[in-house]
């Protein structure tokens, strides 16, 4: 080789060392300025195109009864919605291959024919306004309308899904359950137009506001990366917010006897033209509430049918007058302080007037004074006898037992406004209430206080807590909250095994003998007919009704208790004894309870 | 000798040589050139040591064969991961459907199974409930209760009508919006309708109430042994 060639050779290499190293040196810039320099805004752009950000529901928890009965449930409903900016005629590819072209109005057609409105009303929503881009065709239809409208293909509609509350088994205890509305310590302004209604609503009213804690889920947010057909990018999805099903609120009603039980007694309050009407079924061995009935009730599908101050649970929230069915507290009372018994002997007159001047007279007039014990008095519902046998004890005793008894807290269910009863301390009593308290006038309690108090005399003396809820049960099937069973002894079993017996004479010899009366059983219950107040301080002439009773009388399994009020065609507790007589026949039934095989104690009732 | 040519002719001459050999008899035998006395070629050959040394074909083709299974397999992953998101993606919008069928399905379950429902359907069978129950006690076999047929009109709860409602029976309508103008715009709308002779003879058909479903097998009966 000669120099020459060398000299081309070198000048050549150096020329492509130099066209080499300006494109590296170019390379290298651009490679710094998009990874380092720009890197993060590059990032925070790409990442707005890819990344896509879905919604897991953590779905607001079941409500169920003891055997698992959905009484409420969270499921899915559609929104359909459109851009009638473009809203056109359309070709459809049907299943044969072949277009068809589809136009607005057709398609509005279809989408009404699923919806049940007229053509003409879905094709006004979307030509209302042309000029804009969202407009809501329909919201809350179900699956299978959202299927057939979505398998329409048509462009441009919508889809969004929404949780719902629904409640299978509507208005059985519908009271009790409760319902969904507008969150009432949210702040109206901090609200989101844009969300859906029904995202914010809480639990306003029974279980459902009780239990609201246990019930709400949290709402997960998953981000992942997707390719231009939006599908995931393998590896790239990334849960943010890991969504939280709520829990399932587990409670003691058995669902099937909640029904009878309300079927029942609306069945009797329209029989008898009464104005509203409860019972409570309770377990006496664990304090458990079987069913909780109301009239009027509510059907939680569709609270706005029944006007607002109807809504709630009577059982729980409104306390009134029991009247006769109190008496068995009085009679728990004295036979407690060992100031009579069973067989205490009393000249029980038609009008009574105490030492204060205070008066009460019996519901059915007699000339001369009945000679009855103790349980004849309860047999015969004698205000004056129980009010001669109440005035053994002071005032202030008589108040202690009251309150001993927790008639006058409400009770451990925590119900949302829940009532305590109503009773004024004993130094507040003026003579005549210090008389009438004594069976059940001057006095206000709500049924399941009254449920209570047969519980605990059922109970050998031991009064249990009232429960209305298992407790609360979360995803992986740990239950929490389950509420506290320890009993307490209010008196001795004696003494509740007397008044028992006394109250059985009522059912095997009183008036309503024949109602309350179950074959094979031996129950033990007790009639009440108050006198309501008038609202004015004085009472009127209309009466709440009421039984409350404990089978079988040998080894009290359940109470029934039901008060019927103001009913026309009987102003008496016939009025709410069949309804005690069925329900409890019911109860007896499915809960397997053998029929009795000890005689009664048959007490004598006079001398 | 031709052997040794060809090895020599087919490979680069070596760089640097360290061993010369010298063949004294090297003659290149191309047909049809005449040669005059050619000058004697001196030429470099590797020592049988080099030639072992030098690498051969043979590590060359299982390099590039390892490099090209490499870029397969890796190729053969990525499709399999980006199938597999495919895949995933159609089960998960699979599931997702399921779950819709689930959904309607169990709502559909809850609300028959409702009291009211059962209660309504014994009836229309026919069915009483009895309210004297009777227990045959298997320790002593004593019967307990007074037996007593029941009769509809003892034994009807709900004598026909349900009286506690159950509105989640009822079909579920959903909420149709209503536009401000939706009168003027329904008449505008009626009177395309009239102009292009609206066809909605496709419309699905409406969803049909669930039919009472007769039971066709034998009656369970327990198996006494």
């Amino acid at each position: 080789m000669n120099t020459a060639a060398n000299r081309t050779t070198r000048r050549r290499a150096a020329v492509a060392v130099v066209a080499v190293m300006a494109v590296v040196a170019v390379f290298v810039v651009r490679l710094v300025s998009i990874q380092i320099v720009q890197a993060d805004t590059l990032n925070a752009e790409s990442f707005d195109k890819l990344s896509a950000e879905t919604t897991s529901y953590g779905l607001r928890g079941d409500i169920v009864d003891e055997d698992g009965t959905v009484l409420a449930t969270t499921v899915l409903r559609y929104d359909v919605t459109a851009s009638p900016k473009s809203v056109t005629d359309f070709e459809r590819t049907g299943d044969d291959g072949k277009s068809v072209d589809v136009t607005a109005l057709q398609a509005a057609g279809e989408v009404a024919a699923i919806i049940g409105q007229t053509p003409e009303q879905v094709y006004g929503i979307l030509t209302a306004d042309p000029s804009s881009n969202h407009v809501v065709v329909v919201t809350g239809i179900d699956v299978d309308a959202f299927r057939a409208i979505r398998d329409l293909e048509i462009p441009w509609l919508y889809y969004e899904s929404n949780p719902v509350r629904t409640y299978p088994n509507g208005a059985v205890a519908g009271s009790v359950v409760g319902f969904m509305g507008e969150d009432p310590d949210a702040d109206p302004n901090a609200a989101d137009p844009a969300e859906a209604p029904g995202e914010s609503e809480v639990g306003v009213s029974g279980v459902e506001q009780m239990q609201n804690q246990c019930l709400t889920g949290t709402d997960g947010v998953e981000t992942y990366e997707r390719g231009a057909d939006g599908v995931a990018i393998p590896g790239s999805s990334e849960t943010v917010v890991q969504a939280q099903q709520g829990g399932t609120a587990v409670l003691t009603l058995d669902s099937d006897l909640q029904w009878f039980s309300q079927q029942t007694l609306l069945a009797r309050i329209q029989e008898t033209g009464a104005a509203w009407g409860t019972v409570v079924v309770q377990e006496v061995k664990t304090g458990k509430l079987l069913a909780v009935a109301d009239y009027p009730s509510v059907d939680p599908n569709d609270v706005d049918a029944t006007p607002a101050d109807q809504r709630g649970s009577i059982a729980f929230q409104s306390p009134f007058e029991p009247g006769s069915t109190f008496k068995a507290l009085t009679a728990a009372s004295v036979l407690d302080a060992g100031l009579a018994d069973v067989g205490t002997q009393v000249e029980a007159p038609f009008i009574y007037t105490d030492a204060n001047g205070a008066s009460t007279r019996d519901s059915e007039f007699h000339v001369d004074p009945l000679r009855l014990t103790f349980a004849g008095v309860m047999q015969e519902s004698s205000n004056t006898g129980t009010a001669m046998l109440g005035e053994l004890l002071s005032s202030q005793q008589r108040y202690d037992y009251i309150e001993k008894f927790h008639m006058t807290k409400p009770s451990e269910v925590g119900f949302p406004a829940e009532s305590g009863g109503i009773l004024a301390p004993w130094q507040d009593w003026d003579d005549q209430t210090n008389l009438t308290t004594t069976f059940g006038q001057g006095v206000s309690n709500t049924a399941i206080q009254i449920a209570s108090l047969y519980q605990t005399l059922g109970n050998g003396g031991v009064r249990l807590p009232v429960q209305l809820l298992e407790g609360c049960k979360a995803e992986d099937g740990t239950m929490t909250g389950a509420p506290d069973a320890t009993g307490e002894q209010i008196v001795p079993s004696t003494v509740s095994t007397d008044v028992v017996n006394m109250l059985e004479t009522v059912v095997s010899g009183g008036y309503a003998s024949k109602e309350l009366s179950i074959p094979g059983y031996r129950v033990a219950a007790k009639t009440g007919t108050a006198q309501m107040s008038d609202g004015s301080g004085a009472y009127g002439d209309s009466y709440i009704t009421s039984v409350a009773g404990l089978a079988p009388a040998e080894d009290p399994q359940y109470v029934v208790s039901v008060t019927i009020a103001k009913p026309v065609t009987i102003e008496s507790a016939l009025a709410a004894a069949p309804v005690f007589q069925k329900i409890m026949s019911q109860v007896l039934k499915e809960k397997r309870v053998l029929p009795s095989t000890v005689p009664s104690p048959d007490l004598p009732t006079t001398y | 000798m031709t052997n040794l040519a060809g090895a020599t002719m087919s490979r680069p001459r070596p760089a640097f040589a360290q061993a010369v050999a010298v063949d004294p008899d090297f003659d290149l035998d191309l047909p049809g050139v005449e040669h005059p006395i050619a000058p004697r070629r001196i030429q470099v050959v590797p020592t049988r040591q080099q030639r072992r040394a030098r690498p051969k074909i043979a590590y060359a083709a299982v390099v590039v064969a390892g490099v090209l299974a490499i870029v397969i397999t890796q190729l053969m992953l990525s499709i399999g991961l980006s199938d597999g998101a495919y895949e995933i993606s159609s089960l998960q919008s699979q599931q997702k459907e399921l779950d819709r069928t689930n959904q309607t399905l169990s709502e559909q379950y809850d609300s028959l199974s409702s009291p009211q429902n059962l209660a309504a359907s014994a009836e229309k069978l026919g069915m009483v409930a009895n309210s004297t129950p009777v227990y045959l006690r298997l320790s002593d076999g004593a019967v307990l209760g007074s037996p007593a047929a029941a009769t509809g009109a003892t034994g009807a709860i709900t004598a026909g009508q349900s009286l506690i409602p159950n509105a989640s029976l009822n079909p579920v309508t959903g909420t149709p919006a209503t536009a401000a103008d939706a009168t003027a715009a329904a008449a505008a709308a009626a009177a395309a309708a009239g102009a292009t002779t609206a066809d909605t003879a496709s419309a699905p058909p409406v969803a049909e109430a669930p039919a009472d479903i007769p039971w066709t097998g034998a009656l369970p009966s327990p198996t006494t042994r």
